[in-house]
């Protein structure tokens, strides 16, 4: 039988050593393990796929019975190395239950070597999202937690704060933590080692973030001196320090925003993070993501940011590229941010030839910087001047944004979709280029997914293209989707699905006689089907679109009023089922307008059945309803209420 | 002028920023220029029209209502659909001056309206502009008077609160609110239910359009005292009645009150017609 030899270094042959029964060979074999991997992804990544972790967590047990320390403290070592900052090391130490294990030794174990080096080991797991969640509603968890926060061994506190940081996540856990004590000692670890404030400052983030109890406990502790500290953290000589403290204080204004009134510091905080754009490594990756979750829906925090030249900054570190995956994402999800209202912002952005910079990114291998690139664009794109000048729908953006709806993931797809809903707002001819290039076809694929989320987001871009497009555009569009799946969607179980069809609907029949015979195609399907589910659906924005629709055709010929009337009134005169009073009887204003404009088409001055339309509305009960409305509170229906009695009476016909 | 956040709002008023820097100093220049002998010596031709009469009154809601005590409270802007986002207009700018009489014929495009900021902005197309042989496209922004972002005073452009305070008196609708706004500027008015919206706007040229190839022909053909530009702004009045708009053009090199006349268009329809888009 071979036997390993003593002294190779092939990994192969370490591994081999890993499973000797010699106490002195397994210890070797696991320093030299560690000393191979540490800090070299790349031999990590090549003894995980050769099964060492297995073999090490073995060791690790094998050294637990037989009450080996010092193979202890090397068989952890070795895993906490394989855990640290590989997903794939971390997934191979747990699937070999090495988690378990550890936990076991920390709990019972007396030997403080031992102890530090499963909690630095620990420490490494719990940075992972694959790491186990721990219970903290567990009086006896909590109190193990806490015994870790006061321990005097700096492992310890930090493993303490490391699964703080990783478990705690819902407000019962974070009162569970404060009720222990946990806030107060974190708080105290902010004066410990540079390691201890690290992990504390992390863990406070995460016991404040969205609990306004908490976030007013920490602002009043020691008289604000807690804040304070923090504050001047984030004036630290290390990167790291700086970071987590920023990240802290921006989990305390996003839980509440409106304390401390200091737009000064939160200046300054914008300026801190800045400057870490500009350091390597994770602390260079992160702050994106915090400069992201500081402005994200704040006006005033966009403005500051803005004024402090963030959009300047972040565009440069694009431009300077190669960057890291992590850190594309975080400046295109910062900059979506940062563009999400202020019009400056997007100008700003454009000026700075983003476009091209999204344009690569949305062929970039990793799909989370796929998903951040599409983010920035329909944030961008929600500028309608720069809609106007034709700046998005062009093959530059086009392309890559039809490939990615073509077999992506969907969150992918989804994202794609909702930047491409907003560049089709486009008010020129260039609608056609997204034809062209067969954007249609995959639209009206993904609106017959399983998926509510795709088939709302597919049936949105299909009705902001529609928006404004010139007939034959309209015809191309409708003769890919079909009459008949049209009417499915209006009908489709989801309301926001049934909405987006309804204004697709609304702009398709828009603009002229012939695009109103859109709608009545084979054997006027669509308009059956918006008439059914006007009479059946309770949701009032879907009622806004589909009276928009009818009120639409009502501003055709005769044949077309006639057509509305009939869904209208299916029933002739049961007043209680006349939907259109139902409609001007609603609290939502949009709806009462849509419907007082109907009424006001329907009998439009000049046209030769219009007496015998206002005739039918009459004897349902609209006019009487369309009387009490003559003091409407909103201006827009009491104006369209007093045309259509207006109209009324070039009748002679007062009564109405 | 500074943002007045505290105020309610109402009316709605239109001021702009260019899309290019070479295209925003170009706008149609009424020729020949006309001294005016006011006290800015503003040089400018002069048109005049009458105002369109609407269909329906709303007698009973004409007079804005001023809001008791204190001005922090705000009320959302008129939302009128006749000025939403796809409603379009025709109607003609008047470039009068001592020499002749000329209008041209102008198709107006809302494309956006951002009611919470007082945004709103369009396209303008201008048909029988002379030594244009396309139609001359031009992209506007307006900003609402709402009390809340905007004010009646310009505070920009080169308009002094006298500048304003001429040009809104030439609508009717702006009477009744003369006096509040002479005091306070109209911070204290409530302008929700008042049937008509008072904006700014100015015209900046679309890249992408007619313009570009029209920019070369206007270089070509025109003199510079007889040209193109954008350095102005419209004080507008926007009817929610029955979608009018008017419009007098400022700009002290150019003849004073341009008139803009406009009507909500149907486009041969029998009837009113709305499309609508939303960004996401």
């Amino acid at each position: 039988m071979p036997t390993p030899s003593a002294t190779s270094n092939r990994p192969e042959d370490v591994i081999l050593r890993l499973c000797s029964l010699e106490t002195e060979v397994k210890f070797k074999a696991l320093r030299e393990l560690k000393n191979q991997i540490i800090g070299n992804r790349t031999k990590k990544l090549s003894y995980v796929k050769l099964g060492a972790v297995p073999a090490v967590v073995s060791a690790l047990s094998l050294s637990a019975d037989a009450g080996d320390f010092a193979g202890l403290v090397q068989a952890s070592a070795v895993i906490g190395s394989f855990a640290c900052g590989l997903e794939a090391g971390v997934r191979a130490v747990l699937d070999a239950g090495a988690f378990s294990l550890l936990f076991r030794l920390i709990s019972h174990h007396y030997d403080h070597k031992v102890v530090d080096a499963v909690a630095r080991s620990l420490r490494m797991i719990y940075r992972s999202k694959l790491a186990p969640k721990y219970d903290l509603v567990q009086k006896e968890n909590i109190d193990f937690l806490l015994s870790l926060l006061n321990s005097e061994s700096e492992n310890l506190t930090g493993l303490g704060a490391s699964i703080i940081t990783h478990s705690c996540q819902t407000t019962i856990d974070q009162k569970a933590l404060c009720e222990a004590g946990a806030l107060k000692k974190l708080l105290s670890l902010l004066e410990g080692s540079l390691n201890q404030r690290d992990a504390s400052l992390e863990s406070l983030s995460t016991i404040i973030r969205s609990n306004p109890d908490v976030s007013s406990e920490f602002m009043e502790a020691d008289s604000g001196r807690a804040f304070r500290t923090i504050c001047e953290l984030t004036k630290d000589r290390y990167p790291r320090t700086r970071l987590l403290a920023s990240m802290c204080l921006i989990a305390m204004w996003n839980t509440s925003p409106s304390y401390p009134q200091d737009a000064g510091l939160r200046t300054k905080l914008i300026l801190v993070l800045l400057e870490l754009l500009d350091e390597p490594g994770q602390v260079g990756d992160e702050a994106p993501f915090a400069l992201s979750s500081l402005v994200a829906r704040k006006e005033d925090l966009q403005k500051l940011a803005f004024e402090a030249g963030f959009v300047d900054r972040l565009s440069n570190h694009l431009r300077k590229g190669p960057l890291q995956a992590k850190r594309m994402q975080g400046i295109f999800l910062a900059l979506a941010d940062v563009c999400s209202k202020l019009e400056a912002c997007r100008s700003r952005l454009l000026s700075l030839e983003i476009l091209k910079l999204i344009a690569e990114a949305l062929t970039h291998e990793s799909s989370e910087v796929q998903v951040a690139a599409c983010i920035c664009l329909q944030s961008v794109s929600r500028s309608v001047k720069s809609l106007s000048a034709g700046l998005f729908l062009n093959e530059m953006l086009v392309i890559p944004l039809l490939q990615l709806l073509n077999g992506a993931s969907a969150p992918v797809q989804v994202a794609a979709l909702r930047a491409i809903s907003n560049i089709v707002v486009e008010f020129t001819t260039r609608k056609s280029t997204f034809v062209q290039c067969g954007g249609v076809k995959q639209l009206v694929h993904l609106a017959k997914s399983m998926d509510p989320t795709i088939r709302l987001n597919a049936v949105w871009v299909l009705r902001n293209l529609v928006f404004l497009a010139d007939n034959r555009c309209k015809e191309e569009i409708l003769l890919e989707l079909t009459p008949s799946m049209l009417s499915s969607l209006i009908c489709d179980p989801e309301p926001p699905v049934q909405q987006q069809a309804l204004g697709f609907v609304r702009n398709l029949v828009d603009g002229s006689i012939d695009s109103i015979g859109f709608i009545f195609t084979e054997d006027a399907i669509i308009l059956h089907a918006v008439g059914r589910q006007l009479r059946s659906t309770s949701k009032d924005e879907v009622c806004v679109q589909g009276m928009y629709v009818l009120g639409n055709v009502a501003s055709g010929n005769e044949f077309h009023k006639e057509s509305v009337l009939q869904q209208l009134l299916p029933s002739a005169d049961s007043y209680n089922q006349c939907v259109l009073v139902k409609f001007l009887r609603s609290s939502d204003n949009g709806l009462r307008t849509a419907a007082a404009w109907t009424v006001v088409n329907l009998t439009f001055h000049g046209c030769p059945g219009a007496y015998r339309r206002l005739v039918k509305l009459r004897n349902a009960g609209v006019y009487s309803q369309i009387k009490n409305m003559i003091s409407d509170p909103c201006l827009d229906v009491k104006l369209r209420v007093k045309t259509a009695l207006v109209q009324s009476m070039t009748f002679g016909d007062s009564s109405s | 002028m500074p943002l007045d956040r505290g105020r309610r709002h109402a009316w709605v008023a239109v001021q702009s920023s260019s899309l290019g820097a070479a295209a925003a100093r170009r706008r149609l220049l009424a020729c020949p220029r006309v001294e005016d002998k006011g006290k800015n010596n503003i040089r400018a031709t002069i048109i005049v029209h009458r105002r369109k009469a609407m269909p329906v009154r709303v007698a009973e809601s004409s007079v804005p209502s001023q809001i008791p005590g204190s001005c922090s409270g705000q009320t959302s802007p008129p939302a009128c659909t006749l000025l939403s986002v796809g409603q379009a207009f025709s109607g003609t700018q008047n470039v009068s001056s001592v020499q002749k009489d000329e209008a041209w014929r102008v198709n107006v495009r809302i494309q956006g309206c951002d009611l919470e900021h007082g945004y709103l902005c369009g396209t303008m197309e201008a048909l029988n502009v002379p030594m244009a042989d396309t139609p001359v496209v031009t992209f506007w922004e307006g900003e609402i008077v709402d009390t809340k972002n905007y004010t009646f005073f310009t505070g920009k452009w080169e308009a002094t609160p006298e500048d304003d305070i001429r040009h809104w008196t030439k609508f009717p609708s702006f009477s009744s609110l003369l006096s509040q706004v002479e005091s306070d500027g109209g911070k204290s008015l409530d302008l929700s239910n008042y049937p008509y919206i008072f904006m700014q706007d100015s015209n900046h040229f679309v890249p992408h359009l007619a313009m570009q190839r029209w920019k070369e022909q206007y270089f070509v053909n025109v003199g510079t005292d007889c040209g193109l530009t954008i350095a102005g702004f419209y004080y507008v009045c926007f009817s929610c009645s029955d979608g009018s708009i008017n419009g007098f053009y400022y700009d002290p090199n150019s003849s004073p009150f341009q008139k803009l006349e406009l009507k909500s268009t149907n486009e041969g329809l029998s009837g009113f017609s709305f499309s609508s888009y939303e960004l996401q």
